[in-house]
């Protein structure tokens, strides 16, 4: 549990109805803010024949090359045509974290208000190719800082190249359980930067858009997709709440259960990728549509949530020695919050919330990487929505990313390759601003410096 | 054509110029092989070319089979002739040996030089990139 879900938990206690109703929305910064899930998964190098570097940035996932693009719209099946392949794959990742101010209270009842050593995540994964045609990713992660395993990201796809007046294009079929972790493109929030961070320090604001991890996990849905010539890329798709008891054995606490999702939510993605091997290009547009009901009762007031999003990357690949990306993407978000607002719970009927985000990167050998990252959540006020924890009523956070790391192995001679697979890292993330306010937002003198999370990490895959 | 210039070697030291020259033709065409390595291009702008291109699914290390096969010594190799690589049936059935020519006419399009073939590559335009990546490709040995 990263301190942004105990603050959120901690106002829950405090009192249940107005927090309640604060949880609904904060529950899409806890995941937004807390700890972002990691993936590099050397069983489809086994796979495919082919070097982490292939398909990654800096010869670790998941920041995705052209190749490895088109891996994951091909179903994860792509391989070298060699039998026996077994499509598993474990992960650890091990930390530290210092915030500058230690945290009025500890982050779960399992660490300390500052300076933790933690085991993060420890995840097994189902991925990669189960037949010429289905592949799956498939991650279930022990959380070392709460003590609790559950079901994680899970993506499984069918996907056939056909040819459509003279070009290849793939037919695809996504079933997932959070909406966007099906795209590849590393611009959308579940697969952006930065892609690892502390469970339990800060990483963002708590205020998040609903495409910003708020349904992550409590869902199933299902996309269709086409990528045409390797270039424009369209999706469609919708969610459906998995029931309370899913959730619980799926190891979700019943506490983050959203509610019910209106039958008409729909994601849509439109993207074109350039891809000139040395260089590429992607630019897009997406969406998420839904109306949820959180106390699960038919006919009662919903809450809309209406996301649009723009994005856009650029990576210079070269020879692979010198690599430079760019990623940046803008989410703006309609709420009717019409449940919110008949159980007194939000004092504006409806309301909006914006997120930017940018980020740049540069590898040297696919092994020493640096990545600058900038990002703004803006939204209108609301006094009773944001109330515990913001100052003004106000959403809006602000604040920067640096970090630093190291990838030894993961290339064409890399040592116990492709097993061995490792990052070790450095990373800062300080706050302008912070849940609505420079200083004191929290009405207890906590500034939103105080929040700056030094987080030291070390990830491997096998 | 490693056999072929070891036996052009032995030739050298045993028969006069014409005699050795007649050997020599009749070798190179035993062994199918246009005589290919005067690749007119710039071999380290190839090697970038191989870098860009080539190198996600191919190594030049010798045994070194990724998702392609290993490109050392493909010049004058017969097409899907590494037994540890599973080769689509269209290569397989192509009779090609790779040399200046085909490499060129394959790399430039390998879908229409080998109908059916396997290897997910559009194909490089650029003529001169082609010729410097095939003299890269000539100096793996």
């Amino acid at each position: 549990m990263t301190n942004k879900q105990n603050s959120a938990l901690t106002g829950l206690c405090a009192g249940i109805a107005r927090r309640c109703a604060a949880l609904l929305l904060a529950s899409a910064g806890l995941f937004a803010g807390g700890m972002q899930s990691a993936h590099a998964l050397p069983s489809f190098a086994r796979q495919t024949g082919q070097d982490c570097a292939a398909c990654h940035v800096g010869a670790y996932g998941p920041q995705l090359t052209p190749m490895g693009v088109r891996f994951k719209i091909g179903g994860y099946t792509d391989t070298d045509g060699k039998d026996g392949k077994i499509p598993l794959s474990g992960m650890l990742v091990g930390a530290f974290t210092h915030t500058k101010k230690k945290q009025d209270e500890a982050p779960t009842v399992h660490t300390d208000r500052n300076n933790n050593t933690t085991l993060d995540e420890a995840s097994l994964f189902v991925a990669g190719r189960l037949a010429e045609n289905l592949g799956a990713f498939i991650q279930w992660t022990y959380d070392g800082t709460e003590h609790h395993s559950a079901l994680d990201h899970v993506d499984v796809r069918a996907a056939h190249t056909f040819d459509v007046g003279g070009k290849d294009t793939v037919f695809g079929i996504s079933v997932n359980n959070n909406p966007g972790v099906q795209d590849p493109f590393n611009t959308m929030p579940v697969w952006g930067f930065p892609y690892t961070s502390s469970a339990v320090g800060f990483g963002g604001g708590d205020a998040a858009t609903m495409i910003n991890g708020g349904l992550e996990h409590r869902v199933i849905g299902a996309s269709a997709y086409a990528f045409w010539d390797n270039s424009l890329y369209v999706e469609i798709g919708t969610y459906r709440a998995l029931s309370q008891a899913i959730q619980a054995d799926t190891g979700q606490h019943r506490s983050g259960d959203m509610g019910r999702l209106d039958g008409d939510t729909v994601y849509w993605r439109l993207a074109w990728m350039q891809d000139w091997k040395k260089q590429s290009f992607t630019a897009g547009v997406f969406g998420f549509d839904t109306a949820i009901q959180p106390d699960r009762l038919s006919g009662g007031p919903q809450n809309h949530y209406h996301d649009v999003g723009v994005d856009a990357s650029y990576q210079f690949l070269g020879t692979r020695t010198h690599v430079g990306t760019i990623y940046t993407s803008y989410i703006h978000e309609n709420q009717t919050r019409n449940d919110l607002f008949t159980k007194g719970e939000a004092t504006n009927r409806t309301g909006h919330l914006n997120e930017f985000r940018i980020n740049a990167s540069y590898y040297f050998d696919q092994t020493w990487g640096v990545t600058a990252g900038r990002f703004v959540t803006r939204g209108s006020r609301d006094t009773l929505l944001y109330a515990d924890g913001y100052a003004n009523g106000s959403p809006n956070t602000t604040g920067s990313i640096l970090q630093a790391d190291w990838t030894p192995f993961g290339k064409e001679d890399s040592w116990g390759a492709p097993w061995a697979n490792l990052r070790l890292g450095v990373q800062y993330t300080l706050f302008d601003k912070f849940n609505g306010a420079r200083h004191n937002y929290d009405g207890n003198g906590r500034d939103a410096k105080d929040n700056n999370t030094l987080f030291l990490f070390a990830w491997t895959s096998f | 054509m490693d056999l072929v210039l070891k036996a052009m070697s032995l030739m050298k030291r045993r028969t006069t110029a014409p005699v050795r020259l007649l050997y020599g033709l009749c070798l190179m065409t035993l062994a199918g092989v246009t005589v290919p390595a005067h690749a007119a291009g710039d071999s380290h702008r190839g090697e970038d070319v191989f870098a860009q291109e080539c190198a996600e699914c191919h190594s030049v290390r010798e045994g070194k089979n990724k998702k392609g096969p290993s490109l050392f010594a493909i010049v004058g190799r017969k097409a899907a002739s590494i037994g540890d690589v599973v080769y689509s049936d269209a290569l397989r059935q192509s009779g090609l040996t790779w040399n200046v020519a085909s490499l060129d006419s394959y790399i430039a399009a390998p879908r229409k030089a080998v109908p059916n073939g396997k290897m997910k590559y559009d194909g490089l335009g650029d003529a001169k990139a082609r010729e410097d990546l095939v003299a890269y490709l000539a100096t793996l040995h």
